[in-house]
């Protein structure tokens, strides 16, 4: 009986290790894997996220090995005296603790141009769009023809962020409320929106596609449906689709067909010019 | 600073008293430890029985005994408890519903209100799905936690929003591209669903496939239209005689005829009733129009600064109510009131039958207050827009603009210009609106301060 | 069960009688309950249960019915017109006028120190006439006149309604007119018209639908201004004058009429007025019957409307 339990247990805790080993080979041929990316810096991140894989995935095979064995070989069936009281060894501690610790030195040097790619080196660009999180949306802002955000010609959207490819995006990244996290998983990018800071954001899209914009950080009641849809597209098609909303946005007609938008809007000139005063 | 050490000694003594009587060895002990048998237990139960106990409990208290009952309409008790209905009454009224429309699971409607069933099917019932790859179910998933199941604007989340969800049972919609007194079309409903209402919780839902915002906006609609059938129902007790005893004749000819078909007329009506906008100028010099619609803006006919203020931050008027919270205010002064003066009467010399009445009155007006209290939402008041901010409800197209000044906004104190304020006017006053969140001391410029939050 | 071989610290404790996890055990029963407990009992009043059976016979019903009316009992018509007048009297005694607060746009509203009161409850001193008491005719079967085509004026000046409670006609054209120099808004309650009107301008407003009782008709700019307006369809309606008298002429004669009379502030439900005069039947909803021969002139006289009648 006592034999059976062990034998139980010890297979119980190996199948952690084979059902988890089991679970990363099966999982992408059933899409179950890292989302499609599209991003120029993506590759350096999901490369950082395989070594980092590699790496713990054989020294937890490894212990769960170990573990697997002693319970099978040292259970209460074979030994029937007292348990012995081991001081422990401290060589084995010393051990088991530098290597760690170098290993994730390593990886924090390892990492550390990657993360210098993504959050430190800033394009000297302006922004191309502006994305204000709110509850539960995400409020857009195009900086319109005269490329300066904050001004009348400015385009308003709400979660529909369009996006050209090949080129250079900052994105000023602000929240109307609370904490949100802008999240485009295609992109691999992923940055908490805080309340009272524009923080600046950019990526090169490679390839086009619809993807998703989603929340990662738990803001409300809607956090769960927080989504927009970003769509990257070739520069002249995003020019084209940026023209056609702004003339459905200084609509004055109810709508008719979109030439006739757009060459009215063409033809009224903007709602100020430059540098004039009111 | 003795005491309180002594004090927390004897804390922790008294602890360790405790935890010794149960075998609980502090600080490193064990809160379960092995009895005579060397089984594991607490001391009272193995601990088996105490974990499967203690899960059991857990999950009843989050799930609940019993299965959840199917989705109902609730009556408009407010409306009911004002008209003094009796409960045979609010059956009648019920039960009529029930026949006219269904229910939120099976929806139907009077042919007359011209509604497409198909439509009613895919956003009415339990989120499901009876066609691969379609769901069923949209109003639920996606509009009963704010707008409730029965379309009343008090669904579980709305106690929390301000502005609070729209009631739709008045059948009055603010922001629309129709004359004030008109019901909304279906573009209307469906812009609203597209592009959210900026600046209140009602999110955009652009991201739906446009079957489904379609699916949405008809049931939006037949949610209204039984709404003001139901409202119709309980103000045309008001109108009976007394031969009818109290109860509303249940034909044809009342029911649908002078019923539903002036409510379903009025939203066929509307689809062709939209507001004629005349053009802007297409060479429109835009600094002068600015010029003259800051005029109109603080002038005397269209007296925009009486209600948005001086400075258009939406300060002039701060205590009025748009007509869904004004019923609920009034409903609470017309409850004080009765109180008050049920008070002031005195049973000591009325007679048997002024006493009964007294009583009754009573009993209506302690109803009506749990009424207030359990089936309405807190009136809050409404402010003008602040116009400094660029962020308009209705759309920030100057289309939009020019509608909500010339027809007003339905069910707000904000009136229309229409017929007084000649539509160039309009135009001047909508491009001056739009240049306020720009506008920082008369001056403007790419080198000047911005919107107020980017200079931050 | 309870051994221990530890000595108690504390010696003045007696020891428990049972271990701690039982504490524990109860210690979570009574979070359950305390957490279950107030989603019991429902916060809102339930209305009841429609009948569902009751509700699908009547569906068959209506979908059977080809739209064509059952005979009920007609109403039986007489031939010929007559003339209703009386006049309101109040029994109690009116109090003084409140004023009212006038905050905005004083230079013209309160122009000279001048004050705006409270015209809920308008007595005449020497006659004792209760004004602004509405009286209508519900359910005519005929009509005499056709509606009146010259507009009807509803002014306002000094920020106030000239009129602080006026009937007219459905399909009548309603001048509304604004003589101050300020601009104003008229808020018609219950019709979805809510205008402005720029200073000396007016606006033309035709009534689609009559109106069960008055409703409220205000400006949003000027919180205090509060006037009362009913729209009939047969246009039998009147409102009494200052003295308190009022006369309703060409009503359909030779057979039974109903009534509603109504006044601001009334005790009656929503403003209902039911006097003590069994002659004329008066009801809990505030309506009396009468019936009136061809070319008659009924005059009903006076009729008091004692004290309590009226609120405040």
């Amino acid at each position: 009986m006592k034999r059976f339990a062990a034998v139980f247990w010890s297979l119980l805790f190996l199948s952690v290790p084979v059902l988890g080993v089991a679970t990363f080979i099966v999982g992408p041929a059933y899409d179950i894997w890292l989302p499609r990316d599209v991003s120029e810096h993506g590759a350096a991140v999901d490369g950082l996220f395989y070594f980092i894989l590699v790496l713990t995935g054989v020294v937890f095979i490894a212990t769960e090995m170990v573990l697997f064995w002693f319970i099978w070989k040292y259970d209460e069936s074979k030994s029937n005296g007292p348990g012995r009281y081991v001081h422990g060894s401290h060589t084995l501690e010393v051990v088991w603790t530098i290597i760690p610790a170098a290993v994730l030195l390593f990886l924090a040097i390892y990492q550390m141009n990657t993360w210098a790619d993504v959050k430190m080196r800033r394009p000297n660009m302006s922004p191309t769009v502006e994305v204000v999180g709110r509850q539960f949306e995400w409020r857009l802002r195009y900086p319109g023809r005269d490329g300066m955000l904050g001004t009348p010609d400015d385009l308003h959207l709400v979660n529909d962020l369009h996006l050209p490819i090949d080129e250079d995006i900052l994105i000023q990244l602000k929240s109307m409320d609370v904490l949100h996290s802008f999240f485009l998983p295609n992109v691999r990018i992923k940055q908490d929106a805080v309340p009272g800071m524009k923080i600046p954001v950019w990526f090169k899209a490679r390839e086009e596609g619809v993807f998703d914009i989603v929340c990662a950080e738990l803001c409300g009641w809607g956090h769960y449906k927080m989504k927009g849809r970003v769509t990257f597209e070739p520069r002249e098609a995003f020019d084209r689709w940026l023209e056609r909303k702004y003339a459905e946005q200084e609509a004055t007609q109810p709508t008719g067909s979109e030439a006739t938008m757009t060459s009215r809007a063409a033809a009224r000139p903007a709602l100020f010019a430059r540098n004039e005063p009111l | 600073m003795k005491m309180l050490v002594r004090t927390l000694d004897m804390e922790y003594e008294t602890v360790s008293a405790f935890a010794a009587q149960a075998g609980f060895k502090t600080p490193s002990g064990d809160l379960i430890r092995r009895d005579t048998r060397g089984h594991l237990s607490s001391g009272l139960f193995p601990v088996w029985v105490l974990g499967g106990v203690a899960v059991v409990l857990l999950l009843l208290t989050t799930t609940g005994c019993g299965k959840t009952a199917a989705a109902s309409y609730r009556l408009n008790m407010v409306e009911s408890a004002k008209q003094r209905l009796k409960p045979e009454q609010e059956q009648q009224v019920a039960t009529i519903l029930a026949a006219l429309f269904g229910t939120p699971d099976e929806p139907i409607a009077p042919s007359e209100c011209g509604l497409d069933a198909a439509k009613l099917h895919l956003a009415a019932g339990p989120v499901r799905s009876d066609i691969v790859g379609r769901k069923n179910g949209l109003y639920r998933e996606h509009c009963a936690h704010c707008h409730g199941v029965t379309g009343d604007g008090m669904g579980p989340t709305a106690a929390f929003l301000n502005p609070y969800p729209r009631d739709y049972r008045p059948g009055v919609f603010k922001f629309k591209s129709t004359e004030r007194a008109d019901k909304p079309t279906h573009a209307d409903l469906v812009m609203v669903l597209r592009n959210g209402l900026a600046g209140s919780s009602m999110p955009s839902f652009a991201l739906l496939s446009d079957a489904k915002i379609d699916a949405l906006s008809e049931y939006v609609k037949y949610l209204s239209i039984r709404g003001e059938v139901e409202l119709a129902l309980m103000r045309a007790f008001f109108e009976l005689d007394d031969e009818d005893q109290g109860r509303l004749p249940e034909d044809r000819e009342f029911l649908i005829e002078e019923i539903v078909l002036p409510v379903a007329e009025a939203w066929q009506a509307a689809e062709d009733a939209l507001i004629d906008v005349p053009e802007m100028a297409a060479d429109i010099d835009m600094a002068a129009s600015i010029a003259k619609g800051k005029e109109l803006f603080y002038g005397n006919k269209a007296n925009c600064v009486k209600c948005h203020g001086v400075t258009g931050l939406g300060d002039g008027q701060v205590n009025d109510y748009d007509d869904w919270n004004k019923v609920v205010l009034q409903a609470q002064k017309t409850v004080q009131g009765g109180i008050e003066q049920a008070g002031e009467a005195s049973t000591w010399d009325m007679d048997a039958d002024e006493a009964v009445e007294h009583r009754a009155e009573l009993a209506w007006l302690d109803r009506f207050q749990k009424v207030l209290e359990g089936n309405a939402l807190p009136p809050r008041t409404i402010r003008p827009r602040n116009l400094r901010q660029g962020i308009y409800r209705g759309g920030m197209r100057p289309l939009d603009l020019y509608y909500r000044i010339h027809a007003g906004i339905n069910g707000a104190p904000m009136p229309a210009a229409k017929g007084t304020v000649p539509p160039e006017d309009i135009w001047h006053i909508v491009n001056y609106i739009r240049s306020l969140p720009y506008d920082f001391n008369g001056t403007l410029g790419v080198d000047k301060p911005m919107v107020a939050r980017d200079r931050l | 069960m309870m051994t221990t071989s530890r000595s108690t610290v504390g010696g003045c404790h007696s020891g428990l009688k049972r271990p701690i996890a039982a504490h524990c055990l109860i210690f979570v029963i009574c979070l359950a309950v305390g957490v279950a407990a107030p989603g019991c009992g429902a916060g809102s009043v339930a209305g009841p249960a429609p009948d569902f059976e009751a509700a699908l016979v009547l569906r068959e019903k209506l979908a059977s019915a080809t739209g064509a009316t059952e005979a009920g009992e007609e109403k039986p018509q007489g031939t010929g017109w007559a003339t209703l007048k009386g006049r309101f009297i109040f029994a109690g005694a009116p109090g003084d006028a409140k004023p009212l607060i006038v905050d905005k746009d004083t230079e013209v509203c309160s122009k000279g120190g001048m004050k705006l009161y409270d015209r809920s409850l308008m007595v005449d001193v020497s006659t004792k006439g209760l004004a602004n008491v509405v009286l209508f005719l519900r359910n005519s079967s005929r009509v005499k006149e056709p509606v009146p085509t010259d507009a009807l004026v509803f002014d306002q000046k000094s920020c106030e309604f000239l009129t602080p409670v006026f009937a007219a006609r459905v399909g009548q054209p309603i001048d509304v007119k604004n003589s101050d120099p300020i601009g104003h808004n008229t808020n018609i309650s219950g019709t979805s018209f809510n205008q402005l009107i720029p200073a000396g301008e007016s606006t033309v407003f035709t009534a689609g639908r009559e109106t069960g009782l008055p409703v409220t008709v205000t400006c949003n700019i000027h919180p205090w201004m509060k006037a009362y307006a009913v729209f009939r369809e047969d246009g039998y309606v009147a409102v009494s004058a200052p003295d308190g008298s009022f006369t309703i002429p060409n009503l359909p004669a030779g057979e039974p009429l109903e009534f509603q009379v109504w006044h601001e502030r009334s005790t009656g439900r929503s403003g209902a007025i039911s006097l003590d005069q069994p002659e004329l039947k008066w009801n809990a909803k505030g309506r009396f019957k009468i019936q009136l021969e061809e070319d008659e002139v009924r005059d009903l006289g006076t009729l008091e409307v004692p004290a309590d009648a009226i609120s405040g």
